[in-house]
């Protein structure tokens, strides 16, 4: 009784009936989507209501009466609270899209007018904030943020590092404790991480402001995104790799550095860029803790230093518009770096994925 | 002999990871000692008086500091901040996790990690030139249309510099935060339940009111508290966005006279007379405080929810 | 058999068997075919299942019979990339038509999974009351509903002291009859069985097997099973699905328990009843 072989069949193009709308449901859902904006536009036009205003007081009250009726007239009561949901979540989706779109589009559109290569590489001597913009740039706040940036990764990472370590690697008793603290931590507001690293060098008279400080306050913003990362990398280690080194007779720091390590680079990796994204915007312990200049310096352990944060900070409170557009074009720039940085924690998550 | 190399190897491996665990522990508590020690003597001048009065005045010799207005307006910003971050960063995550087509969702999920980064200064400069301006139309309208409520009046003729324009740049710096908290925990909310209630004949909404949102309730509340923890430390973008006033207001969200703690600090910090420095690290101190406590209360939240997850 | 006691059961299924496949059917599928994003996994599956008859479907993993009971109440739809074609009458409706809510449809055929999955955040109790709750539906007497349901899936004297313990306290075998409780709450017509003893002991499987009887006398009852004993136990008819390398899923043979057992047509059902494969 062997049949021939049943034939795999091409999917068709209606494979879906739950998407089918009957003709009804389809007119009912269009009215229900296009009175609400009618009415809005002819609102917005006869009223004095601002755009925002008539969408807040017109626009979601009546596309929520427009939902709720055609829902009632499609599913019934029960799907009343279903449009209304679905109304809201859509409403506040656009909304902070538009938002959040703004920011990104006004940086890109202001920026990208007042950016050119020589403001990617010359710096602001002889500049004042009425300078025209086809002079100086702001190429020595580049270099002085990846210096403040880089001297902070270096001491926040070994640190963080050893402090995910033991949290994952050691039966140490204050696991509790120190994960507790270096999770609150990571609420420390930058402006204190700022006044403390003034108090104890800048106020005491050890030091003068300079990069090194300013680095010291990043450093105390980044650990607890470090460690916290850092843990949770080490965690997804899988214990039979750690069990299989320690059973070949490697010492624990061996089988860390040479099995572990090698193993969680992408995440650890990852653990780090997620660390300085968090800090290389951060403005407010760079003023307190450095003091900006002109020039351009390599030099983060005496001296003035210019950084992207403080440049946009002093240029927009000089209040002039040549002055502004720099500022404009510098936060373009700070958003380029950190977008640079999110690519790569992406590609590198997606490299591990594979 | 071989042995015991390795053990004290190991030792040393151990001894520095615990002395960098020991040494973070307390850096908290150091950061807190230091500053209390600078500002002690504010503390002590000023009494009581230095979180409850309004008046700052550096030109007499000791002074007089008190932020008062400040400390108000910075919750009160704060609170208006998460009233409208809170309902618009659920939805989203809502949107993200549940609606969205996995591409979308998957494209979504990046750029609110990526906002969640966006530097204070970045969200400052689109605050005072881009927003202000338009949030100041809305203010204007309220308080047009709406000023039997005494909330929405306002007595000035303009309206930027006010909570109210100040609240919605937080609110734009928090919403990335809370919403990638809200979507990662809505996500780890078990599969199988909401098929279970979809088989039961549960509604969409049902389904988020009764079986989401219950389950997430803790992860959410931990997103909730973080994204306060980073307004009421916020300096910069407010700095941009608000005029500080030496006069408590607590309601006129919409009168341009605002007060916040960490802005005061980086306004007074460039031209500080010595005692009027040593106020604004007791400033920070209260800020640190305040900012702590919080922070401490949605780790706790965050870390029980996490080990129920796991469990 | 011994957990039934003796043959009876069997003489009374093969007995009820012609009049059952007589009767006018409850719930039917004609022509389905499923696809999963280009995959056809399920080709061309038609089944009656008459009312208040128990259903076995049958056959080794894989072969789609989890897909298909999906089908039946509209959870198919939910999983990213499904297709489908053909059409599935309740009461000779198609329950695929344009404007049909999908929740009438689940709240008229309930369904158990596979993995018992009470909700950890609500109470026993609140967990038999979550189809109300969910559905927004207020009944005056909870503490009778919760009380019969409770007792029709064999659980009541367990947890009667205990209804406002959370869910999550039961064991795994508790649990799954918790969660049939929860479906009979809704009093559905049709109750889907996604092998519901997979990760169950054998005492608890006994008693839900027990249970799937008693339903049957007042709804319509389709199971997917791995264990070949628990259909003969259990049902009136069974479907035996099978996908063969490079085929999709279908249904090799279909028909009264007793006969599809003992007497099967075809030979690759001969071979799977008789343990040869899967």
């Amino acid at each position: 009784m062997s049949e021939s072989k049943l034939q795999l069949l091409d999917r068709p193009s209606d494979a879906t009936p739950w998407s089918k709308r009957s003709p009804n449901f389809s007119l009912i859902i269009g009215l229900a989507s296009i009175f609400p904006i009618l009415l809005f536009l002819v609102v917005l036009n006869i009223s004095e209501l601002s755009g925002a205003g008539a969408l807040l007081t017109v626009f979601l009250p009546l596309q929520l009466l427009a939902a709720a009726i055609a829902a009632i007239v499609t599913r019934g009561r029960r799907g009343v609270a279903d449009s209304q949901l679905s109304v809201f979540v859509y409403f506040a989706t656009f909304f902070v899209v538009i938002m959040l779109g703004s920011i990104l589009v006004s940086i890109a559109s202001w920026g990208l007018k007042a950016v050119s290569p020589h403001f990617i590489y010359q710096n602001n001597v002889y500049i004042t904030p009425t300078t025209s913009l086809d002079y100086g740039g702001a190429g020595h706040a580049l270099v002085g943020s990846l210096l403040v940036v880089g001297l902070a990764t270096l001491i926040a990472v070994p640190l963080g590092l050893s402090v995910a370590v033991y949290l994952t690697e050691t039966r140490g008793r204050l696991k509790g404790p120190v994960r507790f603290l270096a999770q609150s931590m990571s609420g420390l507001p930058s402006i204190v991480a700022g006044l403390f690293v003034y108090a104890v060098f800048i106020a005491t008279g050890t030091a003068n402001l300079s990069g090194w400080l300013g680095s010291l306050a990043l450093a105390l913003l980044m650990l607890p995104t470090v460690v916290r990362m850092a843990e949770e990398v080490l965690k997804l280690v899988p214990g039979d790799l750690r069990s299989a080194a320690l059973a070949l007779g490697a010492p624990q720091r061996r089988a860390f550095f040479q099995v572990i390590m090698p193993t969680a680079k992408a995440g650890l990796i990852t653990a780090v860029l997620l660390g300085v994204a968090r800090v290389v915007g951060e403005t407010a312990p760079l003023i307190l803790t450095t003091r900006l200049m002109s020039e351009t310096s390599f030099n983060p352990f005496s001296g003035d230093l210019a950084t992207l944060p403080t440049f946009i900070f002093s240029n927009l409170t000089a209040g002039f518009d040549t002055g502004r557009s720099r500022a404009w074009a510098a936060a373009f720039l700070l958003l380029a770096v950190v977008g640079l940085i999110f690519g790569a924690t992406r590609a590198l998550t997606s490299q591990k994925a594979k | 002999m071989n042995t015991r190399q390795v053990a004290k190897g190991d030792r040393a491996f151990f001894a520095i990871s615990t002395a960098a665990a020991i040494f973070t522990m307390l850096l908290v508590l150091v950061v807190l000692i230091f500053l209390s020690v600078k500002s002690w003597s504010t503390f002590t001048e000023q009494g009581i008086s230095f979180v409850t009065g309004s008046t700052w005045d550096n030109t007499t010799e000791t002074g007089t500091f008190q932020i008062g207005p400040m400390i108000v307006g910075t919750i009160v910003v704060s609170i208006l901040g998460l009233i409208i971050a809170v309902p618009a960063s659920i939805a989203v995550a809502f949107f993200i996790e549940f609606v969205a087509p996995p591409r979308l969702a998957r494209i979504a999920t990046s750029l609110v990690d990526l906002l969640a980064a966006l530097p204070s200064v970045v969200v400052g400069i689109w605050g005072i030139f881009v927003l202000s301006p338009v949030a100041a139309t809305w203010s204007l309208s309220l308080s047009n249309t709406l000023s039997f409520i005494p909330i929405f009046r306002n007595e000035f003729s303009n309206a930027e510099g006010a909570p109210f324009i100040a609240a919605w740049t937080i609110a734009v710096m928090i919403i990335p935060i809370i919403t990638s908290v809200s979507r990662e925990v809505m996500g780890r909310v078990d599969k199988d339940l909401i098929s279970a209630a979809i088989a039961l004949g549960s509604t969409s909404f049902s389904t988020m009111r009764r079986i989401i949102v219950p389950n997430a309730k803790s992860g959410i509340l931990g997103g909730i508290l973080l994204g306060l923890g980073r307004a009421l430390g916020e300096t910069v973008a407010i700095f941009f966005v608000l005029n500080l006033v030496f006069e408590i207001n607590l309601f006129q969200i919409l009168e341009p006279k605002g007060g916040n703690v960490a802005s005061l600090i980086i306004a007074k910090f460039g031209e500080a007379t010595p005692a009027e420095l040593n106020a604004l690290m007791a400033a920070g101190v209260v800020l640190f405080i305040l900012t702590l406590i919080v922070n401490m209360i949605a780790t706790s939240i965050v870390q029980r929810a996490e080990r129920r997850m796991a469990s | 058999m011994t957990i039934l006691g003796d043959g009876t059961m069997d003489t009374k299924i093969q007995n009820s068997n012609i009049a059952i496949l007589d009767a006018e059917s409850h719930l039917e599928s004609r022509n389905v075919h499923v696809w999963f994003k280009d995959r056809h996994v399920l080709s061309d599956v038609s089944l009656q299942f008459p009312t208040n008859s128990v259903t076995a479907l049958i056959g080794p993993s894989g072969c789609g019979k989890s897909t298909f009971i999906r089908t039946l109440n509209r959870m198919h739809e939910l999983i990213p990339g499904a297709g489908l074609a053909g059409t599935v009458y309740l009461d000779n409706e198609d329950i695929y038509a344009p404007g049909v809510d999908p929740v009438s449809i689940r709240l008229r055929v309930g369904m158990v999974f596979q993995k018992p999955n009470p909700f950890p955040t609500m109470t026993i109790k609140g967990n038999v009351l979550a189809g109300l709750r969910l559905n927004n539906r207020r009944i005056k007497d909870e503490e009778s509903l919760v009380e019969s349901c409770l007792n029709r899936a064999s659980i009541w004297s367990e947890v009667k002291d205990r209804l406002d313990a959370p869910a999550g306290s039961l064991s795994g075998g508790q649990q799954q009859r918790l969660c049939i409780a929860r479906s009979l709450a809704m009093s559905p017509e049709v109750l889907l069985m996604d092998e519901p003893c997979s990760a169950l002991d054998p005492g608890s499987t006994r008693r839900i097997e027990e249970t799937i009887r008693e339903l049957s006398a007042d709804m319509t009852v389709v199971i997917v099973t791995h264990n070949m004993q628990q259909a003969q136990r259990v049902s009136d008819q069974t479907a035996f699905f099978l996908a063969e390398e490079g085929e999709p899923g279908h249904v090799v043979e279909f028909g009264a328990t007793g006969s599809l057992f003992s007497a099967p047509n075809d030979p690759r059902t001969e071979d799977y009843v008789n343990g040869r494969f899967g």
